[in-house]
């Protein structure tokens, strides 16, 4: 049987099953939100309800690897093999959101922009973070040495993560087919009907909840895998 | 609905690999 248990005094164990049941609960009222309560766009009609998935796995996205980032510093820091493991879990589940916002995306842009995929500054900055994080993971499966493979791993989520900003403001600072930010918008409110808002925000919070379980069950994971591999 | 094959689409993509993920977390012993 694989132990999954770390390190003693830790609370993951004890809230992941509420933060399981939070997450589903908030998924459920979320989608029936975006689908169902949610109006229809008056330009766009209802193809733009894949933004209640396409924009909070996208900001989620940005939070991972901001998170790959701190956990990283931590690491160099501190040598605490903990923060390795938030850093490869918040790396994998990045990915994973990362290629899903490109694909809802890619979705979205056939029946508004008429193509799948353009090269255009947001689409091109996006894949690139998502291969880069990619390279990320592969990286760490270079070494059997943990400190080795942990120190490098470390130094690429620190350089890495210089292009969360670039992906985010790729669209002011070039001419782009994506749209301009809605929400997050420098010195205005945002631009959006509020009952479409509050499904964006509830959105919002069903997928942090989400990744906070998918953090806590990984951590979990590579704790344990530390403790059978290279912890004496 | 208008578009309504993207829509399934795309929900669809998303749902089945946040499903597909969470299985993967339970497989490996989470």
């Amino acid at each position: 049987m694989t132990d999954t248990t770390i390190p003693r005094g830790n609370t993951l164990p004890r809230i992941r099953p509420w933060l399981g049941i939070a997450a589903a609960a908030s998924f459920v009222v979320a989608s029936v939100m975006a689908l169902f309560w949610a109006p229809t766009d008056a330009v766009q009609g209802d193809v733009y309800r894949i933004l209640y998935i396409h924009v909070p796995l996208a900001w989620l996205s940005y939070l991972a690897f901001v998170i790959v980032f701190l956990a990283s510093v931590g690491w160099l820091w501190t040598k605490n093999e903990l923060f390795d493991a938030i850093a490869v879990s918040s790396a994998e589940i990045g990915v994973l959101f990362t290629g899903l916002f490109l694909i809802a995306g890619s979705i979205w842009a056939k029946p508004t922009w008429g193509v799948w995929w353009t090269w255009e500054p947001r689409l091109v900055t996006t894949a690139i973070m998502f291969v880069m994080y990619v390279g990320y993971l592969l990286l760490r499966g270079l070494s059997t040495d943990f400190s080795r493979r942990a120190t490098r791993a470390a130094i690429f989520g620190i350089i890495a993560v210089i292009d969360v900003p670039i992906v985010h403001l790729s669209v002011l600072w070039a001419n782009s087919l994506h749209q301009l930010p809605t929400v997050l918008r420098a010195g205005g409110s945002p631009a959006l009907d509020s009952s479409m808002l509050l499904t964006l925000m509830v959105s919002l919070g069903a997928y942090t909840l989400i990744y906070a379980y998918f953090m806590t069950a990984r951590i979990s994971i590579e704790r344990a895998r530390q403790g059978r591999l290279w912890t004496t | 609905m208008d578009n309504l094959g993207f829509i399934v689409a795309a929900f669809a993509i998303v749902w089945g690999a946040l499903l597909a993920y969470l299985i993967s977390l339970r497989a490996r012993g989470a």
